[in-house]
C-alpha cells in the first residue's frame, strides 16, 4: 500500500497530502485527489472505495474540467445534446470517459441524483453512456458536467467516433482472448493426447514431465489472459457481496489450475490443464457470440446516428453555397443536398420533387417520392436529383436523433425478463456452491484422491452460464431484429406483453388510413377562392400534429399566411387570427360553436369566421400501406380486431368494411375509447392499442401494449411502448417475433434446467471427469446463444431480406 | 525421440508467431467488421463504402 495514492493508485510524492475520509487519513498523490476523495465521502458515498474494481482516474486538472464544462455552455453543442421531452424536462445522453466498473456507475448515479433539478439518471456501464433527465431551466447542462468532473469523470459529446471506439476496443479484446484461448486449448490438447497415449506406451517419467510442463506453458496464458475478465468479475461480485455466474467459473478455473500445478510439482497421477483451457475457450466463444448480438443491436442505432452528415451546403443570402458544419444550421436556413447525399437536418422540400431513401429510418426499402412542401427527415438519402431543403428542425430535435434516443433508452433499461434471469442465476449459484462444498467434504471422507476432481466437475458442470445467458441473449436479439424491420421497442417489457395480446384496437385516421384533402370537393361560400380557403386552413393547421392537419398542409402552397393567437381543442379543432380575422377549423359543431350541426356538414371539415361558414372540405381516405396485410396477418393469428375512431359512422363503417373488421365504434371520444379498453380488459383480454401516438396518448396509456404508428416524424414524441415507423404489417411480425422470443426463452430455460438436473448428480458422484464437464457446460451455453440467434429467422419475406442487406451494407 | 527436442520448441515458436500475427491483424482492425465486406461485392454502386474513412 505504501507509495500508492489511495484514490487513483499513482505513486505518491515525497510529502503526500492527506485525505480525511470517515475519520481515517489516507495518503493521496495530489490535492485534486484529496478534494475528490473528501467530496465523495462528504456526499456519503465512501462505499465507492469498497465497491470499485480498480483505482479511480487521477483527479483531472481543475482547469481542464472547467474548460470542458465551458464547452458544454456553447449553445451549438448543448442544442445537439439536449432534447426537450414532452413533460417539459430535458434529456441528454453523453459518453463518460474514465469509467472502469460498476462502482463508477454507482458513484455517478448517486452524485448526479443529489443535484437539485435532476429527475432521472441512468448509466450504462457497458456502453459508458449516461442518460440524464433534468429540469433544463433550473439546472444548466454545464453544472451536470461540472459535477461529473469533480468526481473525476469527463463527459464527451456522444459523437460517432467515440461510440465506435468503445465498441471496437471491446470487440478486439474479446477476439484476442478468444484467439489466445483457442491456440492454447489446441496445444494443450495436443500435448495431453501425447500424455494419454504415452501412458499406454509406458513412456519414461522424464518425457511425461516434459509434456506436462509444455501443457502448463500452453495453458498459463489462457488462464491469465483469456480468463482475466472472469476473475475480475468474480472479485467485483464478491466485493459487492453478490453472486453471479463469474464466481463458480473463477473458482473452478483457479481450483483446476492450482490443483494441476501442485500435481506437476509433486509428480501426482492426474492433471486437467487441457480441460481448463478448453473450458475457457468455450466460455469465451459463448461470451463472444453474446457480445456480437449485443453490438448488433447497438449498431443499428449507431448506423442511424451516423446517417446525419457532418457538413451541409448552406445557401447564403447572395445565392452562393457555403459549406458549413451541420450543427451550425438553424431553422429557416436553406441547404442544397446533392444526389446521393444525405439530408443534414429535418426540413421541407423546396424543389419540385425528389425521391428519398429512408430505409434506415423506417425499414421501407424502396425510395419514396416527395413533392414540394413535403417534409424530409435528416438522414434520408436523396436519390435522382439534387434537392433544396428549408431546415425546420436541427440537432437533438430531428427525427433521427429522437429515434436514436429512443433506442438508447430501450437498450439502457433492463427488461423484466433479464432481471428475473439474473435473480434466478444468483440463487442457482448459491446452491451450486453449497453442493460443491458438500461434494468436497463427502469425497474427502470417502476417498480424498478423488475430492478435487469431483468438486471441480460439480462446479463446472453446474455453472449456470446457460441459465444466465438465456434471457439477455434472447431479448437483445429480438430487439435488434425488430429495429431492423422498422419496429422500435421503447419499453423492453412490451415484448413480453405483446406476445400475449389477444385484442388489437386500432385508431382509424392516421393509423389505418391516411387522409387527403379532395381539391375538387372544396365548397366555398361568399365568393372566396378555393386556394385561398385551403391556404387559410393550412396556415391554421400548420404545426398541429393531427393527421388531418397534415393533409391540409400537404395540399396547400409553400408560402402560408401568418397566424396569431393560435388555439386548439383536442379532438375537435383549431382556431386563430389570419390577416386580422378570427377563423376556426374543425368538426362542424366546433367551428360553428353549436351543439348540433347541419347534416350536410357532418362529414366535412369546416372553416368558419365570425360571419359563419367560409368553406367545407371533404376528406378522401386511402388505406395506409400494409394495413390490409396487417389485418389479415393478425386475424390469421387469431387476434380479435376492433376499430375505435372519433370519425363519423359512415366513414368508419366504410374502412371497417374494406378491411373486413366486424367490430367498430364511431364518434369515440378519448373517454369512450378508454371505457372500451376497460370493458375489454375486464373480460380478460390483453389489449394492444395502435394509434398515431400523439393524439391518442391518453388511450395508449390505458393499454397493455401501446403501439404508435409514426410517419417517423412523431416517433420521438410518441407516448407508446412500441413505435412502428414503416409499414403497418410490421405489427404482426413484431408479435410473431415476440412470441418466438418467449418460446425460445422457455426452451432455453428448460434445456438449462434439464441439463443441470441430469449432470450434477453424476458429477457429484465422481462419474464425470472434469474435461467432459467442461465440454458439456460450454456446449450447453453455446446451444443457448445459438438458439437465441434463431429469433427472427422465420417468416422472412424477400422484401425484408433486402432491407436487412441494405442496412448491413450501410452500417 | 531426439527430434522432439527440436520439433516441439519449433512448434511453440510457430504458435507464438501465429499469435503475434493475429494480434497485429486484430489491432489493425481486420476483424472489426465481419459482415459488410462479404456484402460489398453484391452492391451495384461503384462508390466506395461510406463508413470507416
Amino acid at each position: 500500500m505504501t507509495g500508492a495514492c489511495w484514490h487513483c493508485g499513482e505513486s505518491l510524492p515525497p510529502d503526500p497530502p492527506q485525505a480525511n475520509v470517515a475519520g481515517i487519513r489516507h495518503a493521496v498523490c495530489c490535492n485534486g485527489c484529496r478534494a475528490v476523495a473528501e467530496w465523495i465521502a462528504d456526499l456519503g458515498l465512501a462505499d465507492y472505495y469498497r465497491l470499485r474494481a480498480g483505482p479511480a482516474a487521477r483527479a483531472p486538472d481543475p482547469r481542464a474540467v472547467k474548460a470542458s464544462a465551458a464547452a458544454f455552455l456553447r449553445p451549438e453543442l448543448s442544442r445537439h445534446l439536449v432534447r426537450p421531452l414532452a413533460d417539459g424536462h430535458s434529456e441528454a445522453i453523453v459518453l463518460i470517459d474514465g469509467m472502469h466498473c460498476t462502482a463508477c456507475c454507482w458513484l455517478i448515479e448517486r452524485t448526479l441524483e443529489r443535484l437539485a433539478g435532476v429527475v432521472d439518471v441512468s448509466v450504462n456501464a457497458g456502453a459508458r453512456r449516461l442518460r440524464i433527465v433534468f429540469d433544463g431551466r433550473a439546472l444548466p447542462l454545464a453544472r451536470i458536467i461540472d459535477a461529473l468532473g469533480r468526481v473525476g469523470y469527463r463527459a464527451l459529446p456522444l459523437d460517432r467516433d467515440a461510440l465506435d471506439d468503445t465498441r471496437r476496443r471491446e470487440t478486439r479484446y474479446a477476439q484476442k482472448r478468444l484467439a489466445v484461448a483457442g491456440f492454447g486449448a489446441m496445444q494443450a490438447m495436443m500435448y495431453a493426447s501425447a500424455l494419454w497415449f504415452g501412458a499406454f506406451d509406458g513412456a519414461d517419467a522424464a518425457t511425461r514431465d516434459f509434456f506436462r510442463w509444455l501443457t502448463l506453458l500452453a495453458t498459463t496464458p489462457v488462464v491469465f489472459y483469456s480468463a482475466g475478465p472472469f476473475f475480475a468479475g468474480a472479485v467485483r461480485l464478491v466485493k459487492a457481496r453478490r453472486l453471479g455466474m463469474d464466481v463458480p467459473v473463477a473458482l473452478a478455473v483457479a481450483l483446476i489450475y492450482g490443483g494441476s500445478v501442485i500435481e506437476i510439482l509433486t509428480g501426482g497421477p492426474d492433471i486437467w490443464l487441457e480441460s481448463v483451457s478448453m473450458f475457457i475457450f468455450f466460455l469465451c466463444a459463448g461470451r463472444y457470440l453474446e457480445m456480437r448480438a449485443r453490438h448488433h443491436a447497438g449498431d443499428l442505432s449507431d448506423a442511424l446516428a451516423r446517417l446525419t452528415p457532418v457538413f451541409a451546403d448552406r445557401v447564403e443570402a447572395d445565392g452562393t453555397l457555403l459549406r458549413v458544419g451541420a450543427f451550425e444550421l438553424v431553422p429557416g436556413d436553406r441547404v442544397v443536398v446533392g444526389e446521393g447525399g444525405s439530408v443534414p437536418a429535418d426540413g421541407v422540400l423546396e424543389t419540385d420533387q425528389c425521391r428519398v431513401d429512408e430505409a434506415l429510418l423506417c425499414g421501407e426499402p424502396t425510395p419514396r417520392h416527395r413533392r414540394r412542401g413535403e417534409a424530409l427527415c435528416a438522414g434520408s438519402i436523396v436519390v435522382g436529383a439534387p434537392a433544396t431543403v428549408r431546415v425546420t428542425r436541427v440537432g437533438a430535435d430531428t427525427v433521427v436523433a429522437g429515434i436514436v434516443a429512443l433506442t438508447t433508452r430501450a437498450a439502457s433499461s433492463k427488461p423484466r425478463l433479464a432481471r428475473a434471469g439474473e435473480r434466478a442465476a444468483a440463487g442457482f449459484v448459491a446452491r451450486v456452491l453449497v453442493l460443491a462444498t458438500c461434494t468436497a467434504i463427502g469425497w474427502a471422507i470417502v476417498d480424498p484422491a478423488h475430492a478435487l476432481a469431483a468438486t471441480v466437475a460439480v462446479l463446472v458442470v453446474a455453472c449456470p452460464c446457460a441459465f444466465a445467458l438465456a434471457a439477455p441473449a434472447a431479448a437483445t436479439r429480438a430487439l435488434a431484429v425488430l429495429t431492423a424491420r422498422g419496429v422500435l421497442v421503447v419499453r423492453p417489457d412490451a415484448l413480453e406483453d405483446l406476445a400475449s395480446v389477444t385484442h388489437v384496437v386500432f385508431d382509424k385516421t392516421g393509423t389505418l388510413t391516411e387522409p387527403a384533402i379532395a381539391r375538387d370537393r372544396v365548397i366555398t361560400r361568399r365568393g372566396i377562392d378555393r386556394d385561398a380557403a385551403v391556404a387559410i386552413a393550412a396556415a391554421l393547421a400548420q404545426g398541429a400534429r393531427h393527421p388531418l392537419a397534415r393533409a391540409f398542409v400537404a395540399a396547400a402552397p409553400a408560402t402560408l399566411p401568418a397566424v396569431e393567437a393560435r388555439e386548439s381543442v383536442a379532438g375537435r379543432g383549431i382556431g386563430g387570427l389570419v390577416g386580422g380575422r378570427r377563423y376556426r377549423l374543425g368538426r362542424a359543431d366546433y367551428a360553428l360553436e353549436r351543439e348540433s350541426c347541419p347534416s350536410n356538414l357532418e362529414e366535412a371539415v369546416v372553416l368558419t369566421d365570425a360571419d359563419g361558414v367560409v368553406a367545407a372540405f371533404h376528406i378522401d381516405e386511402r388505406l395506409r400501406p400494409g394495413a390490409c396485410a396487417a389485418v389479415d396477418a393478425l386475424v390469421r393469428a387469431g387476434i380479435h380486431l376492433t376499430i375505435a375512431s372519433g370519425d363519423t359512422k359512415a366513414r368508419v363503417e366504410a374502412v371497417a368494411g374494406r378491411l373486413g373488421i366486424a367490430a367498430w365504434h364511431a364518434r369515440q371520444s378519448p373517454t369512450d375509447k378508454l371505457a372500451l379498453l376497460a370493458s375489454l380488459r375486464a373480460r380478460g383480454a390483453r389489449v394492444a392499442v395502435v394509434g398515431d401516438g400523439v393524439n391518442d396518448a391518453p388511450v395508449l396509456a390505458g393499454a397493455d401494449v401501446a403501439a404508435a404508428v409514426g410517419t417517423a416524424a412523431d416517433a420521438a414524441q410518441a407516448a407508446s411502448d412500441i413505435v412502428i415507423t414503416g409499414r403497418l404489417d410490421a405489427l404482426a411480425e413484431a408479435r410473431a417475433v415476440a412470441r418466438q422470443t418467449l418460446s425460445i426463452l422457455v426452451q432455453n430455460r428448460r434445456w438449462a434446467l434439464c441439463y443441470n438436473l441430469a449432470t450434477v448428480p453424476l458429477a457429484a458422484l465422481g462419474m464425470v471427469p472434469p474435461w467432459l464437464a467442461a465440454i458439456g457446460m460450454s456446449a450447453s451455453s453455446l446451444a443457448v446463444v445459438v438458439n437465441a440467434l434463431r429469433i427472427g429467422t422465420v417468416e422472412e419475406t424477400p422484401v425484408e431480406g433486402e432491407a436487412v442487406v441494405r442496412q448491413s451494407a450501410l452500417a | 525421440m531426439t527430434s522432439l527436442v527440436f520439433l516441439i520448441p519449433l512448434s511453440v515458436l510457430i504458435l507464438i508467431g501465429a499469435g503475434v500475427a493475429l494480434f497485429w491483424a486484430i489491432n489493425r482492425g481486420q476483424f472489426d467488421d465481419l459482415e459488410t465486406p462479404g456484402l460489398l461485392p453484391l452492391s451495384d454502386s461503384d462508390d466506395t463504402p461510406r463508413e470507416r474513412q
